[in-house]
């Protein structure tokens, strides 16, 4: 297990790396000019521009810039935003808010998303197994800012359930339509993922080895069915955070949460490139911590990894 | 259904099982497909039992309708299945649910899929003993108090060593100034969980204590549902069953969790138990040595087996009762023997004439009685007999060694697969490569083929050394020798048509026009007894044995001059098995082609094979012509592999019952 | 019976044997159907994607909006980009049957002509992750040893950077050159880890067959082996995949351009026409569920398809 746990963190050096590189890469090495970019429309004061040539070493080879980047990356510093707050503060304010709302969406989409799986598992072809079929289909298929407008208007300004933007008031109840919303695709695969496992699962010589053993129904499920199929949910759980975190910056955007997605949200509005690069860094590494999270969490549940 | 049976009965006690007109069915997208015709069947009380079938004659769905675990749609349409007395076709959930595991447990097929990965084998053993509501601390708690009320011990055969228990008589065994060995051995045979009352008893007098019986009845009282677990493991043969318990499914070896699977369906004592091939996936010693234990255990117990088997020679061996079935209908039953010497029904007595266990028994007391043996046998060509004397193929000192990576950096370990062996293969002949799983014959087979590197050592093809074949010379060298391959599922490519499979080579290798290549394939398919129509076909429309003789067409397609069998009929049933051997026999004779089979089924090497290489860890322990290794083998090794094969108790006359 | 032994048998257990004419032996052994008509795996597929209503339904949709995509003219005779400000937010009537947005443009019109954008992302995008994810993940999976070393690490790090995040960075940066077929580079550089991992474990799983190891016994090259054999028996997760990710790709682009880093507002797109709704939303929410409803409606007709193509391409996850 030590050794596996090693092993994944060594493996995350190269990807960390890798990924950084890449994204700076991306954006500094462009043929299109990043500094007039910048500006947009507008066009940047000479000064601005000249300034962050030199925040950036733009005049030096192109790995020696991202040499200095990743020092910045790993000593805390982010850079500034155009009103020249560190972009590290403003994440350090931000990310709590983004952390209640992605758990609360984590909750609501692994519980429901794994009950339902389970029961249209259990139930295969029958209708309830069918509805839902449908549902997640239709789930995947709408993307999130039409469910999230369409959300808004009906619970916040038609029914007035809750309040239709969430502003500075970030509570519970507050966050609890935008979790809603944003739990809503991922939901739809859980589900979806979940159903074949049962399926499989059921089907598996095992499991009819554990019922031949003169197991209740309920236990076989719980003990030998759903434990083996969570591993593959688990592990889609990992990847989703990435998903949640782009969708975030849709949804924190459209419930004007003060999240880190609404940091970017705000950033892309204002082409404010700095602040864009280092917010997406940011959540790339939270992304790949919560990798290695789920990677453990999966030696835990599969004891053939450990092992391995 | 009463027809034709011997009305010469003796009443005894009552049947444990009793299946009258079975009827199974499966509902497919065609409607609905019956499985299981009217199928009779008795076990008594104490009874083995089995039912012999190919593939899909419905044996296994017949036994899994009795304890309700038809898969998928499968329903049982008709007929009765009374156990003890009892109904169960139509019986409530909850009935068949208490019947599971505690009056009829099941060892199922593969070992390798039927334990849960993710749980200890404890665990799963454990859950087989709560469920069935077997020493549960409830029931040892009353058990105890019972014993303090009534003082007098019973038989003891209820109570069993508990861990603590056991470190207090060996305590007592040191204490009472026994000397070291005897407490060593007393400490071997005293098993946590198994041993009873009465027998530690017995191991402490036999220790030379004084008192056993009292000391065995003061720390004999009962054990926890952790120690049964370990006692079970052991009964079923386990070595150190504390230690195993704990581990999972993935750190034991398939017939280490196939007796785990055997101590699980006898966790809870049922009165029957289901044996669906219990052994098949194992390899021959390891299955006999699992079988024999599995006799003894359930003969102690008095507990009924039914064997699902697909091998009449096994079946005969471990049941009294045979019940053959085919294509869902019972066509013959009754007590073993009579079935193997008289077999009445055309399928019985083909099955009985085909099965290699028993061919292989035949020719054995064929030659105990001095007979000559040809005609039992498939193989021995005569028409390569004249360039006998030279081997086409000519292995030396061959080894091969991979690199296994560890789990952890700098554990990784060298593995010699192929450990210097050398041995040739006269030309026009069949040299069978014999061994069990890891023995390195396919390894051995794929350097022969050309398809891995050796370490060390050559390989000579007609006295030119292959492993140093480059380029347009290793190109050509493949017309000369091809393969075919065990798995009739994985050896044809399934989006190439059955032309597109045959013509393949002809292709590769630039052979004709299309229209040449065309009139070849057909000449091909015929040699293998398919129909040209076949041509437009793809391999999933195929069974398992037409998808081997079509491999066998390819392999034929470049007129090669040898062709290396990889267990390539030991997926195919009995029958279909006979079959592809014999054409096999019959395209060496006609092409004087050279044979390299690799298998680990003896029975079958000695209808077939001319000599005999045995191969185990890597290296060949004894190498001989057929008779020689199968009458007078010189290594133990050997010896056991033949005293492993099905049938090798059964008494049988050299004579094929008449047909 | 010509010699009954003389055993005694319990009840139930006498020697039994079925009359032949109710167990007649099918014919020789092991003899070949030649009755059936020949089918191949895919004439299988197709048979059984026939029989499922949710084929039809996809197949009717989607050759629709590829319809609608390729000739808007035939669907709507009005100029999308005309638009006049005295019909700002106006009330639906003759030849205008949705309407018309905050700038007074016709709302049935953009919806047709937003098809184009839309479909023409997803189906680049789609055939770019499909070449490079097949090429990257075949050579991984066949070649081994470093090759594969190299190539999973390369695609980790591809895999780790979420597609959105990756593309609204590198979108970003782009103010002036944003048309359809950089959205689409964008998205296919970002989106082709998962194919290229399918790839990789399909290939793995075909090439131990033994079909290859005799393809090898030919002497076929191991590019033949791979491209004769291997890929073509790798390609039906793929195939499903590809046509799932095709909707995703047009979700992807719609939110692109929803948060103003996709295709500028001269082009006529769903993402954009939404993007534009949003300031109106509570005094004309059906400004958004137009276009909104048309691109659901377009990339539920792409999923559904790819989840009946998965369906009768991959028995595995066939719904037995």
């Amino acid at each position: 297990m030590a050794w596996y746990a090693a092993r994944r963190l060594l493996q995350m050096i190269p990807v960390f790396i890798g990924a950084t590189l890449l994204i700076y890469a991306m954006v500094f090495l462009l043929p299109a000019d990043p500094i007039a970019a910048l500006g947009g429309d507008r066009g940047l004061p000479p000064a601005v521009a000249d300034q962050l040539r030199a925040q950036y070493h733009l005049n030096q080879p192109f790995i020696v810039q991202y040499g200095f980047y990743l020092k910045g990356l790993l000593t805390g510093n982010l850079g500034t935003s155009f009103t020249q707050r560190p972009v590290a503060d403003m994440l350090a304010q931000a990310f709590p808010t983004t952390l209640k709302l992605a758990s609360m969406t984590l909750v609501i989409e692994a519980v429901a998303g794994i009950g339902v799986g389970l029961w249209a598992g259990i139930r295969k072809g029958g209708i309830f197994d069918a509805t839902f079929l449908v549902i997640s289909l239709i789930l995947i298929a709408v993307p999130i800012f039409v469910i999230g407008f369409a959300g808004q208007v009906l619970f916040g300004v038609k029914l007035g359930w809750v309040p239709p933007t969430v502003g500075a008031n970030v509570n519970f109840k507050t966050l609890l339509l935008p979790a809603f919303v944003l739990a809503t695709a991922s939901f739809a695969y859980i589900l979806r993922l979940t159903r074949t496992t049962v399926v499989e699962n059921r089907n598996a010589d095992h499991v009819r080895t554990a019922t031949a053993k003169g197991l209740k129904p309920g236990r076989v499920i719980s003990v030998h069915v759903l434990r083996n199929s969570l591993i593959p949910v688990v592990t889609y759980l990992g990847t989703d955070v990435g998903a949640l975190l782009g969708g975030a910056v849709v949804t924190e955007g459209i419930f004007n949460i003060p999240g880190v997605g609404n940091l970017l949200f705000t950033a892309i509005k204002r082409h404010e490139a700095p602040t864009i690069v280092s917010v997406t860094v940011f959540l790339v590494m939270v992304y790949l911590i919560s990798n290695l999270i789920v990677d453990l969490l999966y030696a835990v549940l599969d004891p053939r990894i450990r092992y391995a | 259904m009463t027809t034709n049976t011997t009305e010469n009965t003796v009443s005894t006690a009552a049947p444990l099982l009793e299946v009258k007109d079975l009827e199974v069915a499966f509902k497919t997208q065609q409607g609905e497909v019956k499985a299981v015709r009217g199928v009779d069947l008795t076990v008594y009380p104490g009874q083995s039992v089995a039912i012999v079938g190919e593939s899909g004659s419905g044996k296994s769905t017949t036994a899994h309708a009795v304890i309700n675990l038809l898969p998928g749609t499968g329903k049982i349409t008709g007929g009765s299945i009374k156990f003890d007395g009892r109904e169960l076709v139509g019986a409530g959930a909850k009935d068949i649910i208490d019947l599971r595991g505690k009056e009829i447990g099941l060892v199922p097929q593969d070992p390798m899929s039927n334990l849960n990965p993710v749980w200890r084998i404890g665990f799963q053993i454990k859950e087989a003993l709560t469920a069935n509501g077997v020493d549960t601390k409830q029931r040892r708690q009353k058990l105890t108090d019972a014993l303090v009320e009534i003082e007098t011990t019973p038989s003891g055969d209820d109570l069993y060593l508990g861990h603590e228990g056991k470190k207090a008589l060996i305590t007592a065994l040191g204490n009472a100034g026994v000397d070291e060995a005897a407490v060593a051995a007393a400490d071997k045979a005293l098993q946590v969980g198994s041993t009873t009352r009465a027998q530690a008893a017995g191991i402490l007098e036999s220790a030379g204590l004084k008192d056993a019986e009292a000391v065995a009845a003061e720390h004999v009282t009962g054990a926890s549902a952790t120690d049964r677990v370990a006692g079970l493991l052991a009964e079923a043969g386990l070595g150190d069953a504390e230690r195993r318990a704990r581990q999972y499914p993935h750190e034991f070896s398939g017939g280490m969790r196939q007796r785990a699977l055997i101590a699980m369906g006898l966790a809870a004592r049922p009165k029957l138990l289901i044996a669906d091939e219990p052994t098949s996936a194992l390899d021959v010693t390891v299955q006999k040595k699992i079988l024999d234990h599995l006799e003894g255990l359930t003969s102690e117990l008095g507990t009924a087996v039914l064997f699902i088997t697909h091998d009449l020679g096994l079946a005969a061996e471990r049941a009294e009762h045979l019940v053959v079935m085919y294509k869902g209908k019972v066509v013959e039953s009754g007590p073993s023997r009579q079935i193997l010497k008289a077999p009445q029904h055309p399928y019985t007595q083909r099955l009985v004439a085909a099965a290699p266990s028993l061919t292989s028994r035949r020719i054995q007391s064929a030659h105990a009685a001095g007979i000559e043996t040809d005609e039992l046998l498939a193989s021995h060509a005569d028409s390569g007999a004249q360039k006998r004397g030279d081997n086409v193929v000519e292995v030396k000192n061959l080894t091969k060694v991979f690199r296994i990576r560890g789990s952890r950096p700098g554990t990784g370990t060298d593995f010699t697969a192929v450990d210097d062996i050398s041995f040739g293969l006269p030309r026009g002949t069949t040299l069978a490569l014999v061994g069990e799983s890891g023995s390195g014959k396919s390894t051995a087979a794929n350097m022969v083929l050309g398809l891995l590197q050796p370490t060390a050592g050559v390989v000579e093809f007609d006295g030119q050394d292959i492993t140093k074949l480059r380029g347009r010379k290793a190109f050509q060298f493949r017309r000369r020798i091809q393969p075919v391959f065990q798995n009739p599922y994985g050896s044809l490519d399934p989006m190439f048509s059955i032309y597109r499979t045959v013509e393949e080579p002809l292709r590769i290798h630039r052979v004709g026009d299309a229209k040449a290549r065309e009139k070849r394939v057909r000449e091909l398919l015929d040699m293998v007894a398919l129909p040209a129509s076949m041509m437009r076909r793809f391999p999933n429309e195929l069974s398992g044995g037409q998808r081997q003789r079509i491999a066998i067409a390819r392999a034929l397609a470049l007129n090669p001059e040898v062709i290396v069998l990889d267990e390539a009929v030991s997926a195919l049933d009995v029958l279909v098995q006979a079959q592809v051997l014999t054409l096999l026999n019959d395209l060496q004779a006609e092409l004087g082609l050279s044979y390299l089979f690799i298998t680990h089924d003896l029975a079958v090497v000695r209808q077939i094979a001319d000599k005999v290489c045995v191969m185990q860890n890597g290296k060949i322990v004894e190498q001989g012509p057929t008779d020689q290794i199968f009458d007078t083998p010189s290594q133990d090794y050997t010896r056991e592999l033949l005293a492993a094969i099905p049938g090798a108790s059964l008494e049988i006359g050299p004579e094929v019952p008449a047909v | 019976m010509p010699d009954a032994p003389q055993t005694t048998y319990r009840p139930g257990q006498a020697h039994f044997f079925a009359d032949l004419d109710q167990t007649p032996l099918l014919g020789a052994v092991d003899a070949p159907d030649e009755t059936s008509a020949p089918t191949s795996l895919w004439k299988d597929a197709w048979l059984q994607m026939r029989s499922r209503p949710l084929f039809w339904v996809s197949a009717v949709l989607i050759v629709l909006v590829i319809m609608v995509a390729v000739f808007p003219q035939l669907f709507s005779r009005t100029d999308p980009s005309f638009c006049d400000l005295s019909r700002s937010v106006g009330d639906p009537r003759a030849g205008h049957w949705f309407g018309f947005d905050f700038q007074g443009c016709d709302v049935y019109a953009r919806v047709i002509y937003g098809a184009r954008a839309s479909v023409s992302v997803g189906v680049l995008t789609t055939i770019g992750v499909t070449i490079l994810g097949v090429l990257i993940g075949s050579a991984a999976g066949y070649y081994g040893k470093w090759f594969d070393i190299v190539l999973s690490r390369v695609t980790d790090i591809f895999f780790a950077v979420p597609l959105l995040l990756a593309a609204i960075l590198v979108m970003s940066v782009f103010s002036t050159h944003r048309t359809v077929v950089l959205v689409a580079i964008v998205l296919a550089v970002f989106g082709w880890p998962q194919i290229a991992r399918i790839t990789r474990g399909a290939v793995l799983s075909v090439k131990n067959n033994e079909f290859v190891t005799a393809a090898q016994s030919l002497g076929i090259s191991k590019p033949g082996i791979l491209m004769r054999h291997i890929i073509p028996n790798a390609m039906a997760p793929v195939i499903a995949t590809a046509t799932v990710s095709l909707g995703v790709f047009i979700v992807a682009e719609a939110t692109l351009s929803f948060l103003g880093v996709g295709l500028p507002a001269s082009v006529v797109s769903w993402g954009g026409d939404i993007s534009r709704a949003q300031s109106v939303i509570r005094t004309a929410p059906q400004l958004l569920l137009y276009p909104g409803g048309a691109l659901g409606l377009t990339v539920l007709s792409f999923i559904m398809m790819g989840d009946v193509v998965r369906d009768a391409l991959d028995p595995k996850a066939r719904t037995r």
